[in-house]
């Protein structure tokens, strides 16, 4: 599903953002990435939707080489790929149903299936009843969940969610975590970046270290442990 | 999609009501000066004509000249390509004139009577398209053929006012031109600041947008119509508040300029000059200030 082959990244002349990177992520496999701040995790997400563009090396994307993605080409990427980030908001002045047709009304989906699709994807994240509140009007787990129905409106095949729980509560947390599992039960392969030890100590998962922008550690079922 | 840009749009303009208000309002006030700016030039374009139109030439002969001879003068004039007119008056004409000119004067009109001769001098009154193609006409009656049949010109008079005005002139339409160029670049700049909060406080949005796959024209598309529609309705509003002004200021420039000069139907006849080239340098202006400012938002 997802490969980088001698990936190197670099910011400027000399901002390590990765280095040496070579990694194979299998289709509906739910993968942990961790590391310190700083470590590289949020520069290999932004290589994954071609926000940036590697400096060496490859990244594959389902057999599609992505690194060095035309402009007009990203928007085929994006449409196939679900993210979710802490800081990639809602929308406050559009309820619950409006922010997640949004998605699917700005890359031209029609309206029937909009109407057909969104109270879908809200039930998958359990937010069937509370489709007109405003986002303000929800809790923080509420909002998040929101964030990742609307990652789901194009059906994506490959989910990756950078710091999802960042500043949640555990109870909250769980939520998120039992969601994304659930959605990795579909066959939606999950790539979850995370600083909380607890999630991924729960989850006996894949767990890629990053230290310093190399893989320092690659395990089954890992723990995170520093 | 058509249909969901123009929807996108004006959701646009009325979440952010006030900010379409605050931007409507610059490009008002800006268009108004600019306008006002070119009234004011048209209308001293105007004064100026309307001494130059009091301008010309009148060419003398002397009293033993015949007829033909002036005659023949007058086409060779006419026949100039700077000349617009020359008129005719024979002595009986001037004669004429000069009674009807005095009629209330008693003493003049008894004066003039009691002559034996016809005291007036057979007249052309050579009428130039511009005032700068005077001096070649004179010029030219300074030659000889002209200069033994012509007993004086009266244009002399006229020569340092000319060049007083032709000095006046060109510098108000420097200074005109100047000064619009200037306020052009300054409501550009306020039009263009006004664009980037507008596309500022969208943000978020625009983010989202790219994120979730949408492409970079559905993105613009939306925030290009907006801006357009801004133009648009301020134009119009501009046209609603200075035709008003201008029926109101009208008379007070036609005093002003002595003469009868129609302002409004000047600015009818021009209209597509005037406005819709106001409205295209602003729809212009806003499509560009919002390309150059989203490009930020839009570069991965
Ligand atoms: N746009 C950028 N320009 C320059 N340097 C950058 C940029 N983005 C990231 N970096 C640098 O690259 C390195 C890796 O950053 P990255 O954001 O991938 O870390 P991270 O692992 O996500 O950290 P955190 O856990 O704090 O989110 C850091 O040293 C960071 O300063
Ligand atoms: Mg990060």
């Amino acid at each position: 599903m997802v490969k980088f082959e001698n990936v190197n990244k670099t910011y400027g002349e000399d901002i390590v953002g990765l280095k040496d990177i070579n990694l194979h992520i299998k289709p509906k496999e739910f993968v942990s990435i961790v590391g310190q701040s700083g470590a590289g995790k949020s520069t290999m997400v932004k290589l994954l939707i071609a926000e940036e563009q590697a400096t060496e090396g490859k990244v594959i994307i389902g057999g599609w080489d992505i690194t060095h993605l035309r402009k007009s080409r990203k928007p085929i990427l994006r449409r196939q790929i679900g993210v979710v980030f802490q800081d990639f908001k809602l929308l406050p002045q559009k309820t619950v149903f409006e922010n997640v047709a949004f998605a699917a009304e700005v890359c031209g989906e029609k309206r029937k299936r909009i109407k057909e699709i969104v109270p879908k994807v809200l039930e998958i994240v359990g937010l069937e009843d509370k489709l007109d509140r405003y986002p303000k009007q929800l809790s923080g787990g509420e909002r998040q969940r929101v964030v990742i129905a609307r990652s789901l409106i194009h059906r994506p095949k490959l989910l990756i969610a950078d710091e999802p729980t960042g500043n949640l509560d555990s109870l909250n947390t769980k939520e998120i975590i039992d969601l994304l599992l659930r959605i990795n039960n579909f066959g939606t392969t999950v790539i979850l970046v995370t600083h909380n030890k607890d999630v991924v100590n729960s989850l006996r998962k894949r767990v890629i270290v990053l230290s310093e922008g190399k893989i320092s550690s690659d395990k089954e079922r890992g723990r995170y442990v520093i | 999609m058509f249909f969901r840009i123009i929807k996108f749009a004006f959701q646009n303009f009325y979440r952010n009501f006030w900010l379409a208000i605050v931007t409507v309002t610059m490009l008002v006030v800006a268009l108004f000066s600019v306008s006002t700016l070119i009234t004011l030039n048209v209308v001293l374009d105007q004064a100026v004509k309307s001494v130059e139109d009091k301008i010309d030439v009148s060419i003398y002969f002397k009293k033993d000249i015949e007829e033909a001879k002036i005659l023949a003068a007058k086409v060779e004039l006419s026949n100039l390509p700077e000349v617009e007119k020359v008129t005719l008056i024979n002595q009986e004409e001037a004669s004429l004139l000069f009674k009807e000119y005095h009629k209330e004067d008693e003493v003049i009109l008894s004066s003039v009577d009691s002559l034996d001769e016809n005291p007036f001098s057979n007249l052309l009154i050579v009428k130039a398209y511009n005032m700068e193609d005077y001096s070649g006409i004179l010029k030219m009656l300074d030659k000889k053929e002209y200069s033994s049949l012509i007993e004086k010109k009266d244009f002399d008079d006229h020569k340092a006012v000319i060049s007083k005005i032709t000095l006046i002139k060109d510098r108000i339409k420097k200074i005109g031109y100047i000064i619009i160029a200037i306020f052009s670049f300054i409501a550009a700049l306020i039009v263009f600041n006004t664009v980037r909060i507008t596309i500022y406080t969208h943000r978020n949005e625009i983010t989202i947008m790219r994120l979730v796959g949408a492409t970079n024209w559905f993105i613009r598309a939306p925030f290009l119509f907006e801006e357009v529609f801004y133009a648009l309705a301020s134009c119009l509003i501009l046209i609603s508040i200075f035709y008003p002004l201008l029926s109101f200021l009208e008379p007070h420039f036609n005093y002003f300029l002595e003469y009868d000069f129609d302002l409004i139907s000047y600015f009818k006849n021009n209209f597509f000059y005037i406005f819709g080239a106001q409205f295209l340098a602003v729809a212009f202006i806003n499509s560009i200030s919002s390309f150059i400012a989203m490009k930020k938002y839009l570069k991965a």
